[in-house]
């Protein structure tokens, strides 16, 4: 006999449509948190290596003066950056390097009247870098020598770093206020829906917290189900935008393929973020769900 | 057990529907609830059972005052309170059993300490052949039934019945008036609202009858 020997039906009906309908857009949700994440973890790793590279390298520019001989400046410049210490190597560029440093702006026509500034390549060493004030005012004595540190193109590259990382952190705040408003409003409408139901069960004695717990456990598995389907869906998403391009090519082929197959002490980092969504998307949906119908349930008498 | 102090009932701005009624019901009695429709004979039972809150006028139930206890506390004096509703209010998703051992349920009991209790209630109540049906193809003397049974399940203290016997043949309603005077002689207190004048006579129970909101005990 199905009611008497099994188990016992649930209390409250299972509301299948409204909970399908938060189940569509918890997991559009959890897509896009997935894509936010990975995102952030792209362009984090792509500035500390942007920045790291230059970070390492300095420049030190040498300009034709009237009056003095360039190749002599260089040699002076290179005998005082040999000097210095914590540089690990110096390689002076010819005028061609400097003169296809150019080409963008300038075309590849013959540039051997414009007076090109002479380039000295400096890898510095990063554990003890060199003191670069010192070396700046020791180079005052080269006529027409300039020490780029970028630390302009740095600067501009953090702050702009820092802007897309509020701006994805931003966009995954607003991404947790949609599902926490689209599971208060699911949990007001299954709770609507199941009034009489709810009526009768603090009628024969039902507490707030069972009436709860009959419903809430619903949304911890739309939650989690969500979740899942948008981590999926998302790593799906990478994978084939990793596709899209050859290696090496750059670009964000390259950078979904760096997402997906990095180092594994890297990947289990980013794996452990992009999988923390179903967590999320799971605490979301108990937490919230249980807050409104206990706030509900005591509007009750 | 049950005493009410000038209680007045009104919905929102309306009339009110139950004006200064006042009654004692001591712990083991037995009593009748009669009047015509529209008299207030349900809105009075749903203070009783705590589905509503008095307009004004005092209700103590247990030696609880029911305007001042607890939220938390309402739970544990319903779970002592058994209530047959005039429309029965089954769970339609639930079959005759589940329905049936409701209140077990919600006290938090498991399936295999409670079965054979709801099912020899439900053969008693002749439903034993039902217990796998779900209510929408019972009729309406055995939705009355379970209803009874589910509101006598768990042994309550206070037996509250809007109209029990409105749906059953005059064999039937004999046999539950008997299930009623039953519970009644091992200790339940019973109070039934009914139309029904041959239940009381067959009974001598004292009635409580009401009329245009106001109450006189006979």
């Amino acid at each position: 006999m199905r009611g008497v020997a099994s188990k016992p039906g649930p209390i409250i009906p299972s509301n299948a449509g409204v909970l399908r309908s938060l189940t569509v857009t918890m997991t559009v949700m959890c897509y896009l948190a997935c894509l936010a994440i990975g995102a952030l973890i792209l362009i984090n790793r792509a500035v500390d290596s942007w920045t790291s590279g230059l970070s390492r390298e300095v420049t030190v520019q040498v300009r034709e003066v009237e009056g003095a001989d360039i190749e002599a400046e260089l040699l002076k410049a290179q005998g005082l950056l040999s000097a210095a210490a914590g540089i690990l190597s110096i390689e002076v560029l010819d005028r061609s390097a400097g003169a296809k440093l150019l080409e963008p702006w300038l075309g590849s026509r013959n540039l051997d009247d414009l007076p090109i500034p002479r380039l000295i390549r400096v890898v510095v060493d990063e554990t003890s870098p060199p003191d670069l004030e010192a070396l700046r005012t020791s180079l005052l004595d080269v006529k027409g020598a300039n020490l780029d540190t970028h630390q302009r193109w740095q600067s501009e590259l953090t702050r702009m770093a820092r802007a897309l990382s509020v701006l994805s952190l931003a966009v995954l705040g607003l991404i947790c206020v949609s599902a926490i408003a689209m599971v208060i409003f699911a949990t007001r409408a299954v709770l609507q829906a199941n009034r009489p139901v709810v009526e009768l069960l603090h009628l024969v004695g039902a507490r707030d917290s069972y009436v709860a717990r009959q419903i809430d456990g619903r949304f911890v598995k739309t939650g989690t189900a969500a979740g899942l389907f948008g981590v999926a869906l998302g790593v799906l998403t990478f994978f084939l935008l990793g596709l899209t391009g050859p290696e090496g090519a750059g670009g964000i082929a390259d950078a979904s393929r760096g997402l997906l197959f990095a180092p594994p002490r890297t990947a289990a980092w980013s794996y452990a973020i992009i999988f923390s969504v179903p967590v999320v998307a799971t605490l979301i949906c108990l937490i919230t769900s249980r807050m409104t119908l206990i706030r509900m349930l005591r509007e009750a008498l | 057990m049950v005493r009410l102090e000038n209680v007045g009932l009104r919905y929102g701005l309306g009339p009110e529907i139950l004006k200064d009624v006042s009654f004692r019901i001591r712990a083991g009695d037995f009593y009748f609830l009669t009047g015509p429709s529209g008299a207030g004979k349900s809105s009075l039972l749903r203070l009783l059972f705590l589905a509503l809150k008095p307009s004004r006028g005092l209700i103590h139930l247990f030696g609880e005052d029911v305007a001042t206890i607890e939220r938390s506390r309402l739970p544990a004096l319903r779970r002592r309170i058994g209530v047959v509703f005039q429309e029965f209010r089954l769970l339609d998703h639930l079959t005759t059993f589940d329905n049936v051992a409701l209140p077990l349920r919600v006290a938090g009991q498991r399936e295999r300490r409670y079965r054979a209790d709801v099912m020899d209630l439900l053969n008693w109540v002749g439903l034993a052949d039902q217990a796998h049906a779900y209510p929408p193809v019972l009729s309406g003397g055995e939705k009355q039934r379970a209803a009874i049974a589910r509101a006598v399940i768990a042994k309550p203290e206070l037996l509250v019945a809007d109209e029990p016997t409105g749906n059953v043949d005059p064999a039937l309603a004999d046999r539950l008036l008997h299930l009623f005077v039953e519970l009644n002689r091992l200790g339940t207190t019973v109070l039934i609202a009914t139309h029904d004048d041959k239940l009381v006579r067959q009974t001598r129970a004292p009635v409580l009858h009401l009329e245009h909101g106001e109450l006189t005990v006979r």
